[in-house]
């Protein structure tokens, strides 16, 4: 076991920070990057706060992974509406979708309900150049786990309409990720999206 | 799981940093640096100090002798001849499940007219959670220990100077194909959909690491046979045993158990007047308990406490059996 000190792999600086987080940002140059056997530079966003927001603001990382699916069959007791059905481009079941998997430390339920809400309705934002002096919420997951976790979004999409999912035969492949940082706000209900 | 540390220093300012197990980040909490450990393929190895001497064991041990159904007269004739502790390794893991199981169960209800009706109630359910998992990295021979019960506690490697330890023998990769497949089965019995239609469950090893942890063996005797005990080394509970069995116990529990064999069977003769397969139920009935109460008891001479590969059956596991052999047998006569 070494203990090693974090660089920019880009200008050399030393990282500082007061929060753990697995996504180093340099402030020097603007550079993310991750260890992942070495240093990786990730592509990344960062999105503008919407101008009427107020209270405490905190930009949470997700990675957006690019994916594209092809549907075989489904069935369902008592329904059948479904969602991957929006983003179907051809009677043969395939279509592309952005899957949106929070990054930070969530409970469960907050996980799923933002990894849900961004999916089904993709956030459309301003992007800046720098956090602006603004918290960054750390990172806790790899985008191996990410990756992972995408089809478990997927399923969650199709199990939470009307009806019980009983079979959903299809595949799911990521072509592309990108480490997207979204603009909320703490208050006493918790986070609030502030886009 | 931000239990435990290990003392090790920054190497920009020098101050002294504590890992958290099984994480590849940390902060340097004098001069703010982001550090990384890059330790062996991701593993973090830690040890926990002994904080149990011989007197403790000595006594953990002793005051184990008079619970339950053994030698009344262990705690005057037992010696103990032997006590000294050891470090055994350990593979421990946190491990993430998440996924659907999707399927049905039948429900059946009887109607006022007495007809049984078959429903069909479909199923979706999300798993997500975190599961825990350790493992003895070594072979633990007749120690009667295989996984870790206690997860926090002071760490440090200040005692593996005086204390043996045991190599690791395991691999690393089986230790996480065996803690992957046992968070998924966790999470499957969990979800309980008792017919599957669709399962796609994810399992994401988290963390990993090699823990040596203090355990003091005592070896006694009684009436010239050798027993043992094993005592944990951090909170000084006994974790394992062997001891010898109450004989007035066990001729009663005979006794009851025989009783009870013939009885069914009796019973099985009695209405056999009423149903000729009343009998056989009766007769078999009979037989499975005194085959389970004459297995148990061929072993009996013995207690036995922990998790031994060869371990006689217990009293819990022969309740168990004969709840199982009443169940089978009940549904046979329906
Ligand atoms: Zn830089
Ligand atoms: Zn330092």
């Amino acid at each position: 076991m070494r203990i090693v000190q974090v660089k920019c792999p880009s200008c050399n600086s030393p990282i500082y920070s007061k929060q753990r987080d697995q996504l180093f940002y340099c402030d020097k140059c603007n550079v993310l990057h991750t260890r992942n056997g070495g240093a990786e530079k990730l592509d990344f966003e960062i999105a503008e706060f919407s101008g009427s927001s107020s209270g405490e603001r905190v930009f949470v990382p997700f990675w957006r992974l690019y994916c594209s699916f092809i549907i075989r069959s489904k069935s369902v007791e008592g329904g059948h509406v479904f969602r991957l059905m929006s983003w179907m481009k051809d009677e043969d079941g395939s279509g592309t979708l952005f899957i949106h998997i929070p990054a930070a430390d969530f409970d469960p339920s907050t996980f799923k309900r933002l990894a849900i809400d961004y999916t089904v309705s993709s956030p459309k934002y301003r992007s800046r150049l720098d956090f602006g002096g603004v918290r960054r919420m750390p990172a806790m997951m790899s985008r191996e786990e990410a990756v992972e976790l995408a089809d478990f979004v997927v399923v969650t999409m199709e199990a939470e309409k009307p009806g019980v999912l009983q079979r959903l035969d299809y595949s799911l492949t990521v072509n592309g990720s990108k480490v997207v940082y979204l603009p909320f706000v703490m208050g006493q209900s918790g986070l609030t999206p502030a886009l | 799981m931000a239990d435990i540390s290990v003392g090790l220093n920054c190497p920009a300012c020098g101050g002294a940093v504590s890992v958290v197990e099984g994480e590849s980040t940390l902060l340097c909490p004098y001069c703010d640096s982001t550090l990384f450990i890059e330790g062996d393929q991701g593993v973090t190895t830690i040890a926990f100090r002994n904080k149990v001497n011989r007197e403790g064991a000595m006594k953990a041990s002793r005051l184990w002798w008079s619970r339950g159904w053994k030698a009344r007269d262990l705690k005057r004739v037992g010696r103990t001849i032997e006590v000294y502790p050891i470090y055994l390794p350990f593979w421990r893991a946190m491990t993430r499940v998440a996924g659907w199981i999707c399927g049905y169960e039948i429900r059946r209800h009887t109607d006022s007219k007495g007809r049984v009706h078959e429903q069909k109630v479909p199923k979706e359910v999300m798993v997500l959670n975190d599961y825990r998992f350790s493992e003895i990295a070594t072979d633990p021979g007749d120690l009667g220990i295989r996984s870790l019960r206690n997860f926090s506690g002071e760490t440090s490697f200040a005692d593996f100077d005086m204390i043996p330890t045991f190599e690791a023998t395991t691999s690393r990769d089986d230790a996480v194909a065996r803690a992957k497949s046992d968070a998924q089965s966790r999470a499957r019995s969990s979800a309980k959909v008792s017919r599957v239609t669709m399962e796609r469950l994810h399992v994401l090893p988290r963390r990993l690491s090699m823990v040596y942890y203090p355990v003091w063996v005592v070896r006694y005797t009684y009436r010239d046979r050798m027993y043992m005990t094993t005592v944990d080394g951090v909170t000084g509970q006994v974790l394992s045993g062997r001891a010898p069995g109450d004989p007035l116990f066990q001729s009663l529990a005979i006794t009851a158990g025989t009783s009870v064999g013939g009885l069914a069977a009796a019973v099985g003769i009695i209405m056999s007047s009423v149903a000729a397969e009343l009998m056989i139920v009766g007769l078999l009935a009979g037989g499975i308990i005194l085959y389970i109460t004459y297995r148990f008891f061929r072993h009996g001479s013995e207690i036995v406490e922990g998790e031994f590969k060869n371990k006689p059956a217990s009293v819990s596991q022969t309740i168990k059996e004969l709840q199982s052999a009443a169940r089978t047998l009940q549904e046979a006569y329906r």
